[in-house]
């Protein structure tokens, strides 16, 4: 039996692979690669609990936590393609105001 | 003499918090103890229990809560967001909302 500890550090690592790529990159697209870490590093909790108690619930949470990933992926790419007609660029500093 | 350089500076300073944050997750969970891994007996069927969980009927092999609200939440809002992705992605003809967040400087 693997100890829970493992998977809680391997979520750990993939959330924070996630919060460095937010922090430290320009692309929108490797923005939304980022935040699709985070959520899935979230996943891995819950699954890894799930297995700790014998309990279902983190599994079928986990399966809502993708649909709202994909969700957020089709309005993030739909943002996308706006900044890019507007921009021409998907370098998310170039946009600082909210009205222009 | 061109070779690649490592560029010191502040600029560094979010990448390092990001490493820093997760050195200091790690050491809370190595330091936590978790208790003994109850898991799931053997022979038991997890995904057809997934699909009952999903729907609320008796007769899954494993305990869980019931999800039939949130699967038809969830459905609106998936609804919901393709619809907006594609009002977001529509061309500019007739398109209000990409032209609601147009530049003032070019019009088509």
């Amino acid at each position: 039996m693997i100890p829970t500890s493992y998977y809680v550090l391997l979520s750990v690592a993939v959330f924070c692979i996630g919060v460095f790529g937010i922090l430290t990159r320009r692309n929108a697209l490797i923005f939304l690669m980022s935040v699709e870490l985070m959520l899935n590093a979230a996943n891995i909790n819950l699954v890894a609990f799930s297995r700790l108690f014998g309990n279902l619930t983190g599994q079928v949470f986990s399966l809502f936590v993708m649909a709202l990933a994909a969700a957020e992926v089709a309005i993030g790419i739909g943002i996308i393609l706006v900044l890019y007609r507007n921009f021409n660029d998907v370098d998310v500093t170039k946009p600082v105001t909210m009205r222009w | 003499m061109s070779r690649p350089r490592l560029k010191l500076g502040p600029h560094l300073a979010k990448g390092v918090g990001a490493i820093a944050l997760f050195v200091v997750l790690a050491y809370l969970v190595l330091r936590t103890t978790f208790p003994e891994v109850v898991g799931f007996p053997d022979g038991v069927n997890i995904t057809a229990s997934i699909g009952y969980a999903l729907f609320n009927l008796p007769g899954g092999d494993v305990a869980s809560e019931g999800f039939l609200a949130p699967f038809e939440i969830i459905d609106i809002v998936l609804v919901a967001a393709l619809v907006g992705a594609v009002m977001l992605a529509r061309r500019r003809v007739g398109g209000q909302v990409a032209a609601a967040l147009r530049t003032g400087g070019e019009e088509e």
